[in-house]
């Protein structure tokens, strides 16, 4: 249980209904991490020119520009609306990269964040390919999986993440997951209180994303999670495994038998 | 000092902007190095105009056409290591059954099984090597035993078998007690081969990417037949015995019968969505698969054929082994083309493939929109709709 926990288990609620796109939580956190460039792209398919969390890029802002008009819109012209998005890792409860890496890089944090330690890393990119957000991500010239680490030096030193401290509208908050959720629900029922019945918690529990489990960080989207690029029921890849060690069982001894098969027949034929 | 620090290459050059002459680099990202800062610009694809596809729909909404996943960044020595490895394992378990008839006229043959599994292990571990982001560092693998993570077991895997190979092929002609234990040593590579062979298969079941989780009942059968097949195909195309070519062969025919009907079975495990399918029929990978079907049936007819033929033993045998390579390149390409497809990702979780397949699945699935707004489905049912 949370409460009995000695370090309680810390996260990010994200509500999207007052993210602005400012991109100061993207600017923050290269900031205080040191991260580097990560080249100047114009990608010409609207005003994002980051697309994605990556290897040098630990926050995204989601710009999603449509032509409808979202529920209770009524200023602008003609059906118009911005829908924006601060995506980080989600620091599962059941973290895909954890359970997939070999070399024990990937760890499980005192704050129940999952943190890749750079001196083990040996960058076999396997976490890249089993985490089902698309989060982590190797960077070629470096060579390691780099990922959010939560600010884990922040928290070391009592201070909260750095997109979180910086963020202007509070629309990433930073804190306790009882206090989070707590949050999070006041919050769902304003919004369903204001006629926002389209607003959800995604990832908030088990019962949102059965995959991964609870998401150490969640977020209030009010429109499908595909909109916003997120996988409407994601699941960690180890929990499907087994279908396929069991296939190999069959598959291993099959070919046991048709070796054994092959050695005597041809043993005793030539007799 | 802001002319110093212009001056500066290193410092102007990684886009941090901190100038080493008054700041220091203690962040948590402050060791991630930097070449080119073009090389980091997140995942592959980002500038190109994503496939017809991929584009957003009302009914199907993606984020501009941009890949939800990061594509596998693994590089070609991987699919070839996929060939490698399945070599190894295949004639460890073969040699393992030919010791086990106790034969002497046989013995050069193990031998040579022994010396083919244990190169082709030493050659497989380059190849792993060479993927690596940080190659010093390929003995971190042996840094934890972890059962939820295939590579892990692969490693562990590719430790014990090249050793126990590698300990039978230099005993295979020891006198006496030794020779025993090169035997001993042999039927554990053969234990440990059963699983390994086809491991990879698992490898790339364990991930994301919509394609290779898909077929994770049948892409294990594929791997396994498919290494099945190459063993037997390198087999016949080096001079033996008859009746060594007699072993291969009959190993040879029933891993490419078992390759066909496998590799029909991961079709059919893909066409579950058409989305997941995709890869296997369009473009490079779908080519590729294409032609790996194709020759592997060449293959089989050909092996049929009375084995005095020699040169249609010879055209089996390089057949057979394309055959091989194409399948395992077309399924690894497949998966670099699956992942970037976000409709991949989105039709095979609201088809019920996600979560719910292994338990309940999100109450995401159960919101319907109706009249552009989200509704949950019981209520969506009530008289109003």
């Amino acid at each position: 249980m949370p409460a009995t926990d000695p370090t309680p288990r810390k996260g990010f609620f994200t509500d999207t209904t007052v993210c602005i796109g400012c991109k100061a939580c993207e600017v923050a956190c290269k900031q205080w991490n040191q991260l580097p460039d990560d080249g100047f792209v114009f990608t010409g398919m609207s005003y994002d020119n980051t697309c994605h969390v990556g290897a040098s890029t630990w926050r995204h802002v989601a710009f999603v520009e449509r032509p409808i008009r979202l529920q209770g819109q009524t200023a602008g012209i003609g059906d118009f609306s911005w829908l924006f998005m601060s995506d980080v890792c989600k620091h599962c409860e059941r973290a895909a990269c954890l359970e997939a890496c070999p070399t024990g890089a990937i760890i499980r944090t005192e704050f129940d964040s999952v943190y890749v330690q750079p001196d083990v890393c040996n960058g076999c990119g396997y976490c890249v390919a089993a985490c089902p957000f698309g989060v982590i991500d190797r960077r070629k010239d470096d060579g390691r999986a780099w990922k959010c680490t939560l600010c884990y030096d922040r928290l070391k030193g009592d201070m909260q993440p750095a997109c979180a401290k910086v963020c202007p509208t509070a629309s990433i908050t930073f804190g306790d997951q009882d206090e989070l959720r707590s949050k999070a629900e006041q919050r769902l029922a304003e919004l369903h209180g204001k006629g926002v019945t389209d607003a959800y918690l995604y990832g908030m529990d088990a019962e949102n994303t059965p995959g991964t489990g609870r998401l150490n960080a969640f977020f209030l989207l009010v429109d499908r999670p595909e909109v916003y690029n997120l996988p409407p029921d994601p699941v960690v890849p180890t929990k499907k495994a087994h279908a396929a060690w069991q296939a190999l069982a069959v598959a291993g001894l099959g070919m046991a038998a048709v070796a054994l098969t092959a050695a005597f027949s041809v043993r005793e034929a030539s007799r | 000092m802001t002319r110093r620090y212009r001056d500066d290459p290193a410092a102007m050059q990684d886009g941090r902007n901190v100038n080493p002459g008054l700041g220091v680099l203690l962040g948590e990202g402050a060791q991630q190095q930097v070449k080119r800062v073009e090389e980091a610009f997140p995942a592959p694809g980002v500038t190109e105009v994503p496939p017809v596809h991929a584009v957003a729909t009302a009914a199907r909404p993606t984020y501009y056409g941009q890949p939800v996943l990061k594509a596998p960044v693994w590089i070609w020595t991987v699919p070839v290591y996929f060939y490698m490895e399945g070599l190894a394992g295949a004639a460890g378990a073969l040699a393992g059954a030919v010791t086990l008839t106790g034969d002497e006229v046989l013995r050069p043959f193990v031998r040579r099984l022994r010396w083919v599994s244990v190169s082709c292990c030493a050659v497989s571990g380059g190849l792993l090597i060479a993927d690596l982001g940080r190659p010093s560092r390929f003995l971190n693998m042996l840094r934890v035993f972890r059962p939820t993570s295939p590579m892990s077991m692969g490693a562990w895997m590719l430790a014990a078998i090249s050793s126990f190979s590698g300990i039978a092929a230099l005993l295979s002609d020891a006198p006496g007690a030794l020779r025993r234990v090169g035997d001993a040593a042999g039927y554990a590579a053969a234990v440990v081969a059963l699983p390994f062979t086809g491991y990879t298969a698992v490898l790339v079941n364990n991930t994301a990417v919509p394609v290779w989780q898909s077929t994770r009942r049948s892409l294990p059968f594929l791997f396994t037949a498919s290494s099945m097949t190459s063993l037997s195909s390198l087999l016949q195309l080096t001079a033996h015995g008859a009746r060594e070519q007699q072993i291969a062969r009959r190993f040879g025919v029933a891993g490419r019968i078992a390759e066909l009907v496998s590799s029909e079975a991961v079709e059919r495990d893909a066409r579950k969505v058409p989305e997941v399918a995709r890869p296997l029929a369009e473009g490079r990978s779908g080519a590729l698969w294409k032609a790996g079907k194709a020759m592997a049936v060449a293959s089989l007819a050909l092996s049929l054929l009375p084995a005095r033929v020699k040169w249609a033993r010879t055209a089996s045998a390089v057949l057979g082994t394309a055959a091989a390579l194409s399948t395992k390149l077309a399924v690894f390409q497949a998966g670099r083309v699956s992942s970037r497809n976000p409709h991949a990702t989105f039709d095979m979780q609201r088809a019920g493939r996600g979560a719910a397949e292994v338990g309940h699945g999100s109450s995401n699935l159960v919101q319907l929109k109706v009249e552009g707004r989200l509704i949950p489905l019981d209520q969506a049912q009530g008289p109003t709709v």
